[in-house]
């Protein structure tokens, strides 16, 4: 039990809240930026920061598009971002002695 | 911008906290089963129960129950589809495709209910006859398509009120007239209110 590590991508409270809520989705659903920082509320250049990190780790993934005219970015969680979170999760559970 | 948010490590406890409660926020880019439930079965409480009240007096019902059950429809309609956006509001991909789907499912279906209705009156069934076909399809339409839902969202609730109203359409028919708005009126109102309840009581716990 003294091996176990928690991912420092997602150990960090605010992306900790911004994979639980993209893991929250279904298996293949984006979510609108806007939406998305109303769910967390946060600034968009708060979310931005973190979204960028959980980029390079290839957690999420965004994708920019349009919608008529105006351009909407949309972000979901990746296989590989789905498989940590759960890693993380069970890791978590393991580290609190099973409690719950 | 505001000072950061924290990039520190959360407690242990204090992580799983954290993820239940984005888990509960995200609750509310899906559509509320209690709201929907509920909704309509206030409207087939009040739209058949007014139906029933007038018919009960002279044979057909009244302008007065008509417009009553009408505006009932309408407005529950409204309600779900303005929640149903609201919710789902960007939200893409797999499941907005499904719901999609199934939201276009509703009006096809009750345009084959109304489609048949037609053909049963152009071939010269009496008003009893048209009244209960209509009440019968449309609850086995609802039912059928509760039961699809069912499946599709792993909603057990959902599938067991698709059940109830198509077996409550069935037994309004085998009532006749007018008891089967009655019939339609507990029956299918009632359940689905109790469904309200039961889903209510369910998420809470």
């Amino acid at each position: 039990m003294a091996d176990i590590e928690l991912d420092p991508v997602i150990h960090a409270q605010a992306r900790l809240r911004v994979v639980a809520t993209l893991a929250s989705l279904g298996a293949h659903d984006r979510i609108a930026f806007p939406r998305l920082q109303k769910l967390l509320d946060m600034t968009a250049g708060n979310l931005s920061t973190h979204l960028r990190r959980l980029e390079e780790a290839d957690y999420v993934l965004i994708t920019k598009t349009h919608e008529g005219r105006t351009p909407a970015t949309y972000v979901e969680l990746t296989l590989a971002g789905r498989l940590a979170f759960q890693t993380y999760t069970t890791s978590l559970r393991q580290l609190l002695g099973d409690a719950s | 911008m505001t000072s950061d948010e924290p990039d520190a490590a959360p407690d242990l406890a204090d992580a799983l906290a954290i993820i239940a409660a984005q888990r509960a926020r995200a609750d509310d880019t899906r559509p509320s089963g209690p709201l929907l439930f509920g909704i309509w079965g206030a409207a087939w409480l009040l739209g058949y129960g007014a139906l029933w009240l007038t018919t009960r007096d002279d044979g057909s019902p009244s302008a007065l129950a008509v417009t009553v059950a009408i505006t009932a429809g309408v407005v529950a309609l409204v309600v779900t589809i303005v929640h149903v956006m609201h919710r789902t509001r960007g939200i893409a991909g797999a499941s907005a495709r499904e719901g999609a789907l199934y939201g276009v499912a509703w009006p096809i279906a009750f345009l084959a209910q109304s489609m048949i209705v037609g053909g049963l009156s152009q071939a010269g069934a009496s008003g009893e006859v048209i009244s209960l076909a209509a009440n019968a399809i449309a609850a086995l339409v609802v039912g059928l398509l509760y039961i699809a839902g069912g499946l599709l969202w792993d909603a057990t609730s959902m599938y067991v009120l698709g059940a109830w109203m198509a077996l409550t359409g069935a037994a309004a028919a085998l009532t006749g007239f007018p008891d089967s708005y009655l019939v339609m009126a507990l029956a299918g109102g009632g359940g689905l209110l109790a469904g309200a309840l039961v889903e209510t009581v369910r998420t809470r716990g």
